[in-house]
């Protein structure tokens, strides 16, 4: 089998393995919003693994790009008639054209530089948020239920004599976005421009040298990104039903690196992994309370001085041939 | 299927209570911020909460035994959203006690509506909390920032006070104190000179101070919470800035105290409920609290989490742990006394009994206004 | 608006430009000799504002009064500590992480700033609502129209001034100032001179944080309380001053602080809109200064490396 074949089967077989999870946990509504808030952070994850993983570039902002479609998603609802699958991809628009602001920014900078750009974004557009009144300010803003044609998401599913939460809906929708996403990236890296993009992360004078258009490869994986974590930021704020700025602060962000760095920069196959120990840990904490971001913290520490490329390191690149 | 599931739960509920002596343990929620920058009101709460449950599981004559189960919302809506459907759909927990931060409680009623789970809020002032739903499920043992800051407006205006600075944070908190403090300190004669929001983990304070310095005000307003609350008054201070400080509920902490030393003489606050230590039970919750030995003091909002805790464990041993029932019995609570004045659910779960407490700062200690030197002319508030 | 007024804010300005260059040159110190971002660096400040309200506070009990005598001990005491606490860190975890991708020893370090700020919460007693810090020096005011200065605030601005020459004095004049910029400009070259690599960086990490531990009790004296969360904020405005600056340099971590200061104060008072949004104001100033500077305003001067 080649190199490709394997990997599709290992995609439809982790496929496989969430829907059968959610199945088997499908009136256990706690379990199902972890999975489905793990399938959604990995959408945004995978984003920024085109970013950090592919092209180099640093962004410190991906909360507030989830936020961004968020909030896009939370306007539109409320106030228009568009059908809410279109929604979701506008949440993902939203958060691309936001990311055009730091273009000229990003693209100048490098490294640390390039990190306080997206730091500074990721301030100014929680404070933005509270201080302005027209997007609820602090206080926030309420959602409707997500529909889609018939399908209603906050209706408990009900076929014949098969019965589920309603948060089911939700991880059938984000599992089929988190497969689609994950399609997605993995063919960008196959393909030309993934070997553009990591040329210009290696070397940019040799790339540049080679003729490889740097700003133009750096504009796609950056927008790329965004709109992933747009699209994912506009479900979550759906199936939270609930938004404001205390979701979308400079630690948030510093999670979702920190899931990217746990599960190997730069390899979408241990972001699931990592994602749902970063998301489903904190809540096992729950229970020494007050300690527990403490222990969080320094767990991640441990992680990173003993597997610092992360829990499923990158593959080099093999070209051509199996 | 979930109807089995709770018939089965009866039947095994009633067939022990029939059958054995040992008391059925009821599980009750607790959730608030026990992280983060509110952390400090959101561990006194737990305090109390845990105060509650520990007093009544010493109680020989109470029917169960109670457990907390503890849960942190971090102050953050989709954390808040999935704690809530932890202990909401868990259906072992027969109610909770619910919520400090507004935009939290304000997020997560629908879930607990959804699955019907009776809670009491304890400390989220945001009006709209129970007023901009129909849900039977949410209660709240505290009243609203409209009563606080209507009794605050009236109060500080019939001082002769005429003009205002406000400074509020920008938290759903401050926001709405500051709309409520305009809306009444207006209707009761006062002008407002100058109106500013600030970050709430800002530390300087000394650019809008200098600004409100300017349009010389008489009070300065603060909507917002202790660790700011004490930055700002130490930084008026600092500019020579002789208003009268006029703050919220949000300051009423020991702790605003201790981070001010002598600077806190003389500063006005006021708290919805009744006075603790002045009511029935209330000296009590104080004297067990200290002897329990936490960590972290009981802060402005324990005592409501303490009262939140005993009238759910009260109702639980009438109707036993079945959630249908306690939010019927819940909506007959009518002039119920508890350690923060008497409570009365409307056909919202609110509390309308809009007792409110004056407070001023005297000595180094929180003195309710009516029993300072201050009400008796033996001290005088700024710039009288 | 008055003469006294505007000489009101620019003597805000100046305190708080003061206490951002000083955490703004830790980074850049720690940039030169390792090429790495401390992000910790900000509750490094808090842990050593705390350590010194806690001498404080034993000192106190044990019967010392004279303010002299207590604030020497306090600052000698928070600044040595913390010198340590910095040492400790760079040992364990920066000198470990030597060769791993930039990106791990961000995150690492700010998840040992997450460390940190949770220990004081949790630990220092009363930690998780701010502390009274007390007032050691002669409050004494002196007001001209509406100009009001507080001496304590003077002799801040002057002890930072000093603090900052004398740093800079110790980098350009002394031995292990000339072994530090040696280790900056060339590791390879310095240690085939027979510089003590290892030895130089923890140096430099003891001094950055020891300038820290002095901004923080700077903070404490200035504010009058200190809370577990403010090198939070004071780290990202520190780190943002000394890459405004261009990272490495000097001047420019100074530069960068004041300047950040100067926008959040002209944001708060000279704009239009309302002072909330001075955060907004200056942070959106920060991306359009480097996009039009991309490595700071006093640039790096190694060019690209091939």
């Amino acid at each position: 089998m080649t190199r490709e074949g394997r990997e599709r089967l290992a995609q439809a077989l982790a496929i496989v393995f969430v829907a059968g999870l959610s199945l088997a946990l499908r009136e256990d509504d706690f379990a199902l919003f972890l999975v489905a808030r793990v399938l959604i952070v990995v959408i945004a994850c995978l984003g920024l693994n085109v970013q950090f993983g592919y092209a180099g570039v640093v962004n410190f902002a991906g909360a507030t790009f989830f936020g961004v479609g968020g909030y896009m998603a939370a306007v539109l609802s409320r106030g228009t008639g568009v059908p809410h699958l279109f929604i979701l991809v506008a949440g993902g628009i939203a958060a691309a054209l936001a990311g055009c602001v730091l273009i000229l920014p990003v693209l100048r900078t490098r490294g640390h530089y390039a990190a306080l750009v997206t730091i500074a974004f990721a301030l100014l557009f929680r404070t933005f948020l509270e201080v302005n009144d027209s997007l609820g300010g602090p206080q926030g803003l309420k959602l409707p239920e997500l529909r889609i044609g018939p399908w209603r998401f906050n209706e408990p599913i009900a076929l014949g004599r098969f019965e589920a939460s309603f948060l089911l809906n939700y991880v059938i929708l984000a599992l089929f976005l988190a497969a689609l996403a994950f399609a997605l990236v993995v063919r960008v890296d196959r393909s030309w421009i993934g070997v553009q993009l990591d040329a210009v992360r290696l070397d940019e004078t040799s790339a540049a040298a080679f003729g490889i258009p740097i700003a133009r490869a750096k504009i796609t994986a950056f927008t790329l990104g965004n709109f992933l974590a747009g699209v994912a930021g506009a479900l979550s704020a759906h199936m939270v039903g609930f938004i404001a700025p205390n979701n979308y602060s400079f630690g948030e962000s510093l999670i979702l690196v920190s899931i990217l760095l746990l599960g190997g920069i730069g390899n979408p196959w241990g972001l699931p992994l990592a994602a749902a120990i970063v998301i489903v840990l904190p809540e096992q904490l729950q229970v020494i309370q007050e300690y527990r971001y403490l222990l969080y913290a320094g767990l991640v520490i441990l992680i990173l001085l003993f597997r610092p490329n992360g829990l499923v390191p990158r593959p080099l690149r093999r070209l051509g041939g199996a | 299927m979930i109807t089995a599931r709770i018939a089965r739960v009866a039947l095994a509920t009633s067939f022990v209570c029939a059958a054995a002596q040992a008391k059925d343990t009821v599980r009750i929620a607790f959730v608030g911020p026990l992280t983060g920058g509110n952390s400090a009101i959101g561990l006194g709460g737990r305090n109390s909460a845990d105060l509650a449950v520990r007093l009544r599981n010493a109680d020989a004559k109470s029917k169960y035994q109670y457990e907390l189960v503890v849960l942190d919302d971090e102050c953050k809506p989709d954390a808040g959203v999935q704690v809530a459907t932890k202990a909401a759909s868990d259906r072992g927990i027969a109610a909770g006690v619910t919520h400090y931060c507004s935009v939290v409680a304000m997020a997560t009623v629908d879930t607990y509506h959804r699955f019907g789970l009776p809670t009491i809020v304890w400390g989220a002032v945001l009006p709209d909390i129970t007023y901009k739903n129909d849900y039977k499920e949410i209660h709240r043992v505290n009243g609203t920032m409209i009563n606080q800051n209507d009794t605050n407006a009236k109060f500080i205006t019939e001082r002769g006070y005429k003009k205002f600075a406000i400074l509020h944070d920008t938290t759903d908190y401050g926001k709405g104190h500051d709309k409520y403090f305009t809306e009444f300190v207006k209707k009761y004669g006062g002008e407002v000179v100058a109106d500013l929001g600030v970050g709430a983990d800002q530390q300087d304070f000394t650019a809008e101070l200098t600004q409100i310095q300017a349009a010389k005000p008489q009070v300065l307003y603060f909507g917002g919470l202790t660790p700011i609350g004490v930055r700002i008054r130490a930084q008026m201070d600092k500019l020579g800035l002789n208003a009268q400080f006029d703050g919220t509920s949000g300051i009423v902490s020991d702790d605003f105290i201790r981070g001010l030393g002598p600077l806190a003489e003389g500063v006005l606050a006021f708290r919805e409920g009744g006075p603790a230590e002045k009511l029935p039970g209330g000296q009590f919750f104080l004297e067990k609290y200290k002897a329990q030995n936490y960590p972290n003091p009981p802060e402005a909002y324990g005592p409501f989490a303490y009262a939140a805790a005993v009238l759910l464990m009260d109702t639980i041993e009438k109707t036993g742990p079945d959630r249908k029932k306690i939010i019927a019995e819940l909506a007959k609570v009518k002039g119920r006394d508890s350690i923060v004045g008497t409570i009365t659910f409307d056909d919202h779960g609110q509390n309308t009994v809009p007792a409110i407490t004056k407070y001023v700062v005297q000595d180094g200690k929180w003195v309710l206004w009516e029993e300072s030197e201050y009400a008796s002319g033996k001290r005088k508030l700024a710039g009288k | 608006m008055t003469l006294a007024l505007f000489a009101q804010y620019v003597m805000n300005g100046a305190m708080l430009g003061m206490m951002y260059a000083l955490v703004a040159v830790g980074f850049t110190l720690f940039f030169g000799v390792l090429d790495v971002i401390q992000f910790s660096h900000g509750d490094v400040l808090a842990a050593g504002a705390f350590l010194a309200l806690g001498t404080w506070v034993a000192l106190t009990k044990l019967g010392v009064v004279s303010p002299v005598l207590l604030l020497a001990a306090v600052v000698v005491v928070s600044a040595l500590g913390t010198a340590l606490l910095g040492a400790v860190f760079a040992r364990t975890l920066v000198l470990p992480l030597k060769g791993a991708p930039q990106l791990n020893v961000l995150l690492v370090t700010l998840m040992m700033g997450t460390v940190l700020r949770e220990a004081i919460r949790l630990f220092y007693p009363g930690g998780s609502q701010p502390q009274l810090f007390p007032a050691l020096l002669p409050t004494t005011a002196y007001g001209v129209g509406g100009f009001h200065l507080r001496l304590d605030n003077a002799i801040l601005l002057m002890a930072g001034a000093l603090l900052i020459a004398a740093t800079h004095f110790f980098i350009t004049r002394t031995r292990i100032g000339l072994a530090i910029r040696a280790v900056a400009q060339d590791e390879e070259t310095a240690r085939t001179m027979g510089i003590d690599f290892r030895r130089i960086v923890l140096v430099t990490f003891g001094i950055g944080s020891a300038l820290a531990a002095v901004a923080g009790v700077m903070d404490g004296l200035y504010y009058n309380e200190i809370f577990f969360g403010m090198g939070l904020l004071l780290g990202v405005i520190g780190f943002a001053a000394a890459i405004i600056g261009g990272l490495g340099n000097l001047y420019g971590a100074i530069l960068g602080g004041f300047l950040f200061a100067a926008l959040q104060t002209i944001g708060a008072v000279a704009l239009p809109f309302a002072s909330a949004y001075k955060d907004v104001f200056a942070f959106a100033v920060v991306i359009a200064i480097m996009a039009a500077r991309p490595t700071g305003l006093i640039g790096e001067r190694a060019s690209e490396r091939v």
